[in-house]
């Protein structure tokens, strides 16, 4: 087993942790699915990435309601706390359960998959090169959901996640955007984040 | 090889509403903390017996593809991701719990889920209204009102929201909200 760290505690409000915690555990439902459904191994290992982030969380948010409680009134106050990072805990290793369907190389019978791409939204991973003319550029400013029908969900800047990010958000090299639309969308939004399209 | 393709299309319906279903009980899940509802708390576990009925359909229908052993690995992928589906449901169920057990959600967790006072109402559609045949999209609610919907009861089904959905004479819908929306909300279904 490699990659296991100590995790060690910050004073982080638990308000922040929890909000983060939900949201990631509910993005990773949504990669997970379009992972195994889509064949996709690239948003698998994001999944991945997530869980760790998720396994940290989860550690901050014991620790911190641990301290929190005084006796066994703040004790009574406080145990749901705990039992909410289980559950998101718990769907988070869900997820990364059905993208190492993709990963161990199971997969999903190829008809099936036919049919869902029918019913179902994709989502992708997207990579901002260097030459792309989205660098620089709001969010808002490129109306993706108007102009190509394609939403961002999260950005991956480095070791960072940026869940749902905000209209005023500066897309940068490197960036790695989560997002979720038709095919067609994605495709363009994929050509402009190489280079090869310089208007959407 | 695989012949039926009626059974593949039903495996695709049961995954869908596997899916559907898993996460409209974590929304479900979240608002009974929130709005310390027990009556949603009891929706979500007993989706998740819905949930228990649907994964066993599922592996049915997966066994009686009658596949080679060649397949075998495209259909262990299905079996797989039914049982990690129904993971998430118990963990929505798990949150559900805390509810029925009269934990009294602390205000940190409140703070977590949503900022604002919020509240759930649940409505059913009369005959006579004017958003039968509408489609969730069309029905614009949350422009109108405030609230949007968090699921959809018809007969013994649950339905998730999406916006393609038509609404039903006799659909009960289940909305959350700020309370002032409320009001709204019920004049505009009922009307």
């Amino acid at each position: 087993m490699a990659d296991i760290e100590k995790v060690e505690y910050k004073p982080i409000s638990v308000r922040d942790l929890l909000i983060e915690v939900k949201d990631i555990s509910e993005l990773m439902i949504d990669l997970a699915y379009s992972a195994a459904l889509f064949d996709n191994e690239e948003l698998a290992e994001e999944v991945m990435d997530l869980e760790k982030q998720v396994k940290t969380l989860t550690y901050l948010i014991n620790m911190n309601a641990m301290l929190a409680a005084r006796d066994a009134e703040d004790a009574e106050a406080l145990v749901g706390v705990p039992m909410v990072a289980s559950s998101a805990e718990k769907i988070s290793d869900a997820a990364a359960d059905i993208a190492t369907i993709v990963l161990k190389d199971i997969r999903i019978h190829p008809i099936i998959r036919d049919v869902f791409r029918k019913v179902e939204e994709q989502l992708a991973r997207i990579k901002i090169e260097s030459i792309s003319f989205l660098i620089s550029k709001r969010i808002d400013e490129l109306k993706l959901a108007a102009e190509i029908g394609v939403n961002i969900l999260a950005i991956r800047r480095g070791k960072r996640w940026i869940l749902d990010p905000e209209d005023e958000e500066i897309i940068q090299e490197e960036d790695i955007l989560i997002v979720r639309g038709t095919q067609k969308g994605i495709e363009e939004l994929g050509k402009a984040a190489k280079g090869k399209l310089k208007e959407l | 090889m695989v012949k039926n393709k009626k059974t593949f299309g039903r495996i695709v319906e049961n995954l869908v509403e596997l899916k559907d279903t898993s996460e409209m009980m974590l929304d479900l899940a979240y608002s009974s903390l929130l709005l310390k509802s027990k009556s949603l708390a009891e929706e979500v576990q007993f989706l998740e017996e819905h949930m228990d009925d649907l994964h066993t359909e599922l592996e049915l229908l997966v066994l009686s593809c009658g596949f080679n052993s060649k397949e075998s690995k495209d259909f262990l992928g299905l079996i797989r991701l039914g049982l990690f589906t129904e993971t998430i449901a118990d963990a929505a169920a798990q949150i559900a719990e805390l509810v029925l057990r009269g934990i009294e959600p602390h205000p940190v967790l409140k703070m977590a889920i949503e900022e604002a006072e919020k509240s759930v109402v649940r409505v059913t559609v009369p005959k006579k209204s004017k958003l039968i045949g509408q489609t969730i999209k069309k029905a614009n609610i949350p422009e109108e009102t405030g609230m949007w919907i968090l699921a959809i009861r018809r007969g013994n089904r649950w339905i998730r929201p999406r916006p393609k959905v038509i609404i039903e004479a006799k659909d009960t819908l289940i909305a959350s909200g700020y309370a002032d929306g409320e009001k709204d909300f019920i004049k505009l279904i009922k009307d």
